[in-house]
């Protein structure tokens, strides 16, 4: 009870902060100069998109481990990396998206193949597969072991898209935010509005992977339930 | 604005949006699908029995 009521401030925080860093996106901020026709509001969707893909298959790979260290192992671990690798791969759809439609007005195409731009493709395809290999059918135990390692797989592209900016110099701009130098492209309106991009969009992403997490819970219970019920059904058929 | 970026907005969060409102909507069925836990026998729902609470003594 106290987790839903926990979970629906986080879902409603989540829809506030959605809705104003939209509206102080589109309506309020100045556009930079440089930027053709304000394309630059894209500035508050897309690299918060993009951080939390990072978050989400960070998450799928920590679990994926706690599953395979033997001491950790739990059904539960499994569910969370699943579940983190769904949302995951819905933000990094919306990341190539958005990031094609900022090319598009800056730099005429939709599409260009850039190192960032097809490691994040490459990324998608990857983690597109380990949801795939999840669903291939087999015992829970087995399909669980053989996900884990699928995502450890996966993961070796992360690293790569995320250092690709600052490794290749290309048609991409370079990072907005310098993490290694603590140093912000934007300033004032422009960096509040990113900031409450990235909270909204993070704490977005824990709303989501909750109710992911839970539908896997009930999914399993119901499989539990139901192998439960075949078994008695066949166990009273041999004793009749 | 040119319409592209409006376009990229309305993407990103109907998308996400929509994402949302189906895993509320799975979410539900799959509660309503499971068996609800068993009732402890001879109880009625509400009663006092049913809520662990000692019956009135007459």
């Amino acid at each position: 009870m106290r987790a839903d009521r926990t979970l629906r401030a986080l879902g409603v925080a989540a829809l506030v902060g959605m809705v104003a860093t939209t509206w102080l996106g589109l309506f309020v901020t100045p556009n930079a100069v440089g930027f053709a026709d304000g394309t630059v509001r894209l500035l508050y969707i897309h690299p918060p998109l993009a951080w939390v893909m990072f978050i989400a298959y960070g998450m799928a790979t920590l679990s994926s481990l706690l599953y395979l260290w033997p001491r950790t192992r739990h059904r539960r671990f499994d569910r969370l990396a699943g579940a983190s690798a769904e949302v995951g791969v819905i933000f990094t759809g919306l990341t190539l998206v958005t990031g094609s439609i900022w090319g598009r007005t800056t730099w005429g195409v939709w599409w260009a193949w850039d190192p960032l731009l097809t490691t994040t493709a490459l990324l998608f395809v990857l983690y597109l597969g380990y949801l795939a290999i999840r669903n291939v059918p087999g015992d829970p135990e087995t399909v669980a072991r053989r996900s884990a390692i699928a995502g450890l797989v996966a993961f070796l592209d992360v690293p790569i898209v995320f250092f690709a900016v600052s490794w290749w110099r290309s048609l991409h701009q370079g990072p907005t935010i310098d993490l290694a130098t603590r140093h912000s492209y934007v300033h004032g309106s422009m960096a509040w509005t990113l900031l409450l991009g990235f909270v909204s969009f993070t704490l977005t992403y824990v709303w989501l992977m909750a109710h992911r997490y839970r539908l896997a819970a009930l999914k399993d219970r119901e499989d539990d339930q139901g192998l439960e019920a075949a078994l008695a059904e066949r166990w009273a058929e041999a004793v009749r | 604005m040119s319409g592209y970026i409006e376009a990229g907005y309305v993407i990103a969060l109907g998308s996400l949006g929509s994402y949302a409102l189906s895993l509320l909507r799975r979410e539900r069925a799959a509660r309503r699908g499971l068996p609800h836990p068993p009732r402890r026998a001879g109880t009625v729902p509400g009663s006092p029995a049913a809520r662990d609470e000692p019956a009135e003594q007459p």
